[in-house]
C-alpha cells in the first residue's frame, strides 16, 4: 500500500506540470501526443510503443525509438 | 563583486526564510560579508526567525523612500560575524517598492558583500517581481509534495523568462522514513521531474522548529538539518560537496559521521 502513494503523487505531478507548461486544459495533454502519433505516422512508419513525447519547461521532444529493436 | 540571490518557492510555508536566515548566517560563518534582504512587504518574518526582531529602527521601505539611509537600516548582531538584515516593513504593501527601484539600490550595494540574499515572499506577484529584479541567480525551495513541485516549476519557468538562468533546487523537509517506504517523493523523483540543478536537501528535523522558536540558527549545528545547511553554504563558496539524497539504509550516515567526529575529538 506504501509504494502507491509516491507513485500517484508522481503521475498527478506529471499530469498538472504538462498542462502547466503548455497552458492547456488536462485533457488537451492527453490528445497532443495522439495527434502528433497519428500525424508522425503519416510519414514515418512507426509503432505507438516506440514514439513518446516529453513536454519540459521550454521544449516539446519527440522520440522516437525507431528500428533499434 | 557580490552575488545576488534571490531564494523563492511559489508556495508558501515551504521554508524560504527558514532557508535565507541559515544559508545567510552560514554564509557569514565561513568569512562571507553577507546581506540578507526581506522582500515580503507586509509579512515581515525573516527578523523573527533570527531572533533580531527587537533590533528594528527602519526598513527597506524607509531606505527605498529615502527617509534612512542604508546604514541606519541594516541590523547587525554580534552572534553572527560579516551578516546584515536589512528588514521588510510590516506596515507597507508590495506596492511601495518597484522591480526598477530594487535594481537600483543592489547595484549601489553589491561591491560591499560576497552575497546578497532576497527572502522572496510567495506568489507570483508583484512581491516575486521586485525580489527577482536585481537577481543574478536563484535558490528554488520545494517540499517532496505535489503542489510544492507543481508552484517550483512555475518559478523556475518565470525565472528563465526573466532572464534568470542559473537557478538552484533546494529540497526541503525531506521525511527519510516516509521516502523509504514509499510514501514521499525521494530526491531522485523531484530532481527528475524539475530538472534543474540540486543544491541541497534538508531533512525534517524538529531541531530546526526549535531553532526557530528561539530564534537562533541551526545551521552548523550537529543535527540532520544543521549539517545539510552547512553542506549547502560550501558548495555555494565553490566547495565540491556530494549531495546526501538519504536514499542509504537507516543509521549510514549518521554512524559514519559519529566515527568521523569521534577519530577527531580523539
Amino acid at each position: 500500500m506504501g509504494a502507491r502513494s509516491v507513485h500517484v503523487a508522481k503521475e498527478r505531478l506529471k499530469n498538472l506540470l504538462t498542462a502547466d507548461r503548455m497552458q492547456c486544459a488536462p485533457d488537451a495533454v492527453e490528445r497532443l501526443p495522439a495527434d502528433l502519433y497519428h500525424t508522425v505516422s503519416k510519414y514515418v512508419e512507426i509503432r505507438p510503443e516506440d514514439f513518446h513525447v516529453e513536454i519540459t519547461r521550454t521544449d516539446i521532444h519527440i522520440k522516437y525509438m525507431g528500428e533499434k529493436n | 563583486m557580490g552575488e545576488v540571490i534571490v531564494i523563492t518557492s511559489g508556495k508558501g510555508g515551504v521554508g524560504k526564510t527558514t532557508t535565507t536566515a541559515n544559508i545567510g548566517i552560514g554564509l557569514s560563518g565561513l568569512g562571507k560579508k553577507v546581506m540578507v534582504i526581506d522582500m515580503d512587504l507586509g509579512l515581515r518574518n525573516l527578523d523573527v526567525v533570527m531572533g533580531l526582531e527587537n533590533r528594528i529602527i527602519y526598513n527597506l521601505v524607509d531606505v527605498i523612500e529615502g527617509s534612512c539611509r542604508l546604514k541606519q537600516a541594516l541590523i547587525r548582531d554580534s552572534r553572527f560575524p560579516d551578516l546584515c538584515l536589512l528588514p521588510s516593513a510590516q506596515t507597507k504593501d508590495k506596492t511601495s517598492v518597484s522591480p526598477e527601484q530594487m535594481r537600483k539600490l543592489i547595484e549601489e550595494i553589491r561591491d560591499e558583500f560576497d552575497f546578497i540574499l532576497l527572502d522572496c515572499p510567495a506568489g507570483i506577484e508583484q512581491g516575486f517581481q521586485n525580489a527577482i529584479a536585481g537577481a543574478d541567480r536563484g535558490i528554488v525551495v520545494t517540499t517532496p509534495e505535489v503542489s510544492a513541485i507543481r508552484d517550483a516549476d512555475r518559478i523556475i519557468g518565470l525565472l528563465e523568462a526573466s532572464g534568470i538562468r542559473q537557478n538552484d533546487l533546494i529540497i526541503n523537509r525531506l521525511r527519510i522514513d516516509m521516502v523509504r517506504r514509499g510514501d514521499m517523493m525521494s530526491v531522485e523523483d523531484v530532481t527528475e521531474i524539475l530538472a534543474i540543478n540540486l543544491l541541497g536537501v534538508i531533512p525534517d528535523d524538529e531541531q530546526v522548529v526549535i531553532a526557530t522558536n528561539q530564534g537562533e540558527p541551526v545551521v552548523g549545528e550537529e543535527c540532520l538539518a544543521g549539517r545539510a545547511y552547512l553542506d549547502v553554504c560550501r558548495r555555494l563558496t565553490g566547495e565540491e560537496i556530494p549531495v546526501n539524497d538519504y536514499s542509504r539504509p537507516e543509521g549510514f550516515f549518521e554512524k559514519i559521521s559519529s566515527l568521523f567526529h569521534r577519530n577527531q575529538g580523539a
